[in-house]
């Protein structure tokens, strides 16, 4: 068995395609930039500019075919480090060293003339990714249709949309034949289907062995594609690992980050009432201080308020502003009775209590759920299913109804989330509950086709 | 040399750019295309008249000892105009996408050389016409347009790396081109420069170079050793110098962007 094992990772070790070695880049940060020759000539020698580290020492590898994401919050260093992957940049010191050809969808649509056609730009475009005609030659077809502009391909590109615009480009960046492609923040192209479809695209692309890197703040996306996330923080690696679990700690440090500066406000302001009426009325000095003299005890008392321990301090698997809150959560059958052992063709209801401190009106409620083995097996909000933000107020519950499951045997958690348009978390809790699907069939697979077979004779 | 690899593999980039260039340039336009044809023809009037009319120069069929020297100079011009905006004009290309920078000043001067050839197959029909062509001493113009190539590659090379760190080069060597235009040989001959400045005048490259393509064309006459030789030097020299500060210059582009 072991022996197995082990000769089946000898045989599927895969090569190294991106190896960093602990680079540095610092950027000069000038004052007033003097790109003027006076300037230059006059404040020479004089510290005009001061170094600002953005990288301080990364070194991550990746293998063949891997998917990996880079986080952080912005100006944690990750776009720079895709920039010095790509060599746009250089490192100031460390190494960078990618084997085969890489690609790289930062900015899509370079090169484009507006008052040449589509099929023209196509060229022009590839050329400036390092493709020959043969090349493009060989794809345009792809990417034509892929673009979905057949008809529009030979008017010129000034009288595209900029839906249009963004698709033939995106088009042309994907289909580009690469090794290691290196995406930066562009997921975010044309309408849901066409994401949809670019999404299909990539896991394709990965699936026939190309290597990826993304940097996007969407964490979802690079759930659906990376195995492995990696969170850059003040320009080195805070942690690394499988993307659901650095993704959960990622969430957590940046409610509490936005809880600490929401605190901080607020003290200045009570830090400023405080110090209005004292400037105002600095007369009755006498008073306050006999006042203080009567009212020792109020003063210690307040020294002493015991510490509260919050039972909402954000960790891995639930952060938010609360100001809308998940109370409880249930699973039921259809009759509207728990239950947590279900038939793979059955309804479920996840019912959620709710209370919200405060009345809201644009709360989006979503939904994710895994296989307990991390396997993502379906997501949506009510943005996405159409049924719009809702109002919140008071308490209250909602009911989740999902008819005819359809999965196979497994058991499942379910992610809950009550959170703005702009992704802004009122509440995102993550195994909020779980249940199992038992299947006495013994079929595998993720999920449980209704089905049947029906056999008939020819007659001879 | 890995560089020189590297751009070559870029090679359909280059040929796209320079295509792009030169049919975008007019794209819209009524006369489009024919405009790279009309523009050197106007300008070839406007100087005919002044110098053959109003301040007569005295030499003989002045127009086609202008329009010899105007065309090449012109592309050396636009060159230098050109290479220095080709980075910082190219912003988004620089800071997002990687490819050999070198790409971007090759481009620029090809574009306008290809344009010059274009030009100069109006230059020999009018030659043609008004002064006859040696078709003996005609291959001569193979090597010193390759030199004068190198020359502005070389230029380019230098003046696009340096406007990225220092941005008012841009207007200052539109100042200097003027000025380099009245002290090369192009409007005059090299005769008529006082003879105790005749070696500083000849240390400017574009001299023997202008030199040169006037005794193919108008005085049809090989040109001279010396000549050929001075303007060879001047442009592998400034190549290499070029090609070398570049390499050293190019390292920050997308951060001094």
């Amino acid at each position: 068995m072991d022996d197995r094992m082990n000769r089946k990772q000898a045989a599927a070790a895969p090569e190294t395609m991106i190896e960093v070695n602990n680079i540095t880049k610092s950027f000069r940060v000038y004052y007033d930039k003097g790109h003027l020759i006076k300037e230059r000539v006059l404040y020479r020698g004089r510290s005009r500019y001061e170094r600002r580290e953005v990288l301080r020492g990364i070194s991550f590898e990746v293998k063949k075919g891997e998917a990996v994401g880079l986080i952080g919050s912005n100006g944690c260093g990750k776009s720079t480090t895709l920039k010095l992957l790509t060599g746009i940049m250089y490192p100031d010191s460390g190494t960078v060293s990618l084997k085969g050809r890489a690609s790289a969808l930062i900015e899509l649509g370079a090169g484009f003339h507006p008052d040449m056609s589509g099929r023209e730009n196509i060229y022009t475009n590839a050329a400036i990714f390092g493709l020959s005609r043969k090349e493009v030659d060989a794809c345009i077809d792809d990417i034509i249709a892929f673009s979905e502009l057949e008809e529009f391909i030979d008017n010129p590109v000034r009288t595209y949309s900029s839906g249009m615009y963004m698709r033939l480009a995106f088009s042309v960046a994907i289909n580009v034949k690469a090794d290691i492609l290196l995406i930066d923040e562009i997921l975010a192209v044309g309408d849901a289907a066409f994401q949809a479809k670019c999404f299909n695209k990539l896991r394709e692309i990965k699936g026939q062995g190309t290597t990826i890197v993304i940097v996007s703040h969407s964490l979802s996306q690079i759930e659906q594609i990376c195995e492995r996330s990696i969170w850059i923080m003040d320009g080195k690696i805070r942690m690394e690992g499988a993307p659901r679990e650095v993704h959960a700690e990622y969430m957590a440090y940046m409610s509490e980050k936005v809880d600490r500066e929401r605190v901080a406000a607020a003290q200045r302001e009570e830090q400023k009432e405080k110090e209005e009426p004292k400037a105002a009325e600095p007369e009755p000095a006498a008073e306050e201080t006999a006042e203080q003299e009567s009212t020792p005890e109020a003063g210690e008392a307040a020294e002493e308020e015991p510490e509260e321990e919050d039972p909402q301090k954000p960790n891995g698997n639930r952060w938010g502003s609360r100001e809308a809150e998940i109370t409880s959560v249930e699973v039921l059958n259809g009759n509207g009775k728990a239950q947590t052992l279900f038939d793979p063709q059955e309804d479920i209801t996840v019912r959620i209590r709710y209370r919200s401190k405060v009345a809201l009106d644009d709360v989006v409620l979503g939904l994710a759920l895994y296989r307990t083995d991390g396997v993502y097996i379906y997501g949506t909000n009510s943005l996405l299913d159409k049924t719009g933000v809702v109002k919140l107020e008071g308490t209250g519950t909602i009911d989740l109804n999902m008819r005819r499951v359809g999965l196979n045997q497994g058991e499942y958690s379910v992610d809950l989330a009550l959170h703005r348009p702009d992704g802004f978390s009122y509440d995102f809790w993550r195994n909020t509950c779980t249940f199992t699907i038992s299947e006495k069939r013994s079929e595998v697979g993720i999920i449980s086709l209704d089905h049947e077979w029906k056999i008939r004779k020819e007659k001879a | 040399m890995k560089t020189l690899r590297e751009i070559y593999d870029y090679r359909e980039m280059i040929y796209m750019l320079v295509r792009r260039d030169l049919r975008g340039k007019y794209k819209g336009s009524v006369l489009g295309f024919a405009w790279t044809f009309i523009n050197p023809l106007l300008q070839l009037a406007v100087y005919t008249m002044v110098f053959s009319v109003v301040m007569r120069s005295g030499i003989d069929k002045y127009y086609i000892f202008l329009f010899v020297a105007l065309i090449p100079w012109l592309a050396m011009a636009n060159s230098v105009n050109g290479g220095a905006t080709c980075i910082i004009g190219q912003q988004n290309l620089v800071t997002k996408i990687h490819f050999p920078r070198q790409v971007l000043p090759i481009t620029t001067v090809t574009t306008q050389f290809v344009n010059m050839l274009l030009c100069m197959v109006v230059v020999l029909l009018v030659c043609l016409f008004s002064v006859g062509l040696n078709l003996a001493v005609l291959w001569y113009l193979i090597p010193v347009i390759l030199v004068e190539y190198a020359l502005a590659m070389g230029i380019a090379f230098l003046v696009s790396g340096l406007t990225v760190y220092f941005r008012d080069l841009e207007h200052i060597l539109g100042i200097f081109v003027m000025a380099w235009q009245f002290l090369s040989p192009v409007m005059y001959s090299v005769d008529m420069v006082p003879e105790n400045l005749r070696g500083l005048f000849n240390l400017n490259p574009m001299t023997s170079v202008i030199t040169a393509y006037r005794q193919i064309l108008y005085y049809k006459t090989a040109p001279d050793l010396t000549t050929m030789a001075t303007a060879l030097g001047m442009g592998v020299l400034f190549l290499v110098v070029g090609w070398f500060a570049f390499r050293k210059l190019e390292r920050r582009f997308a951060e001094e962007m």
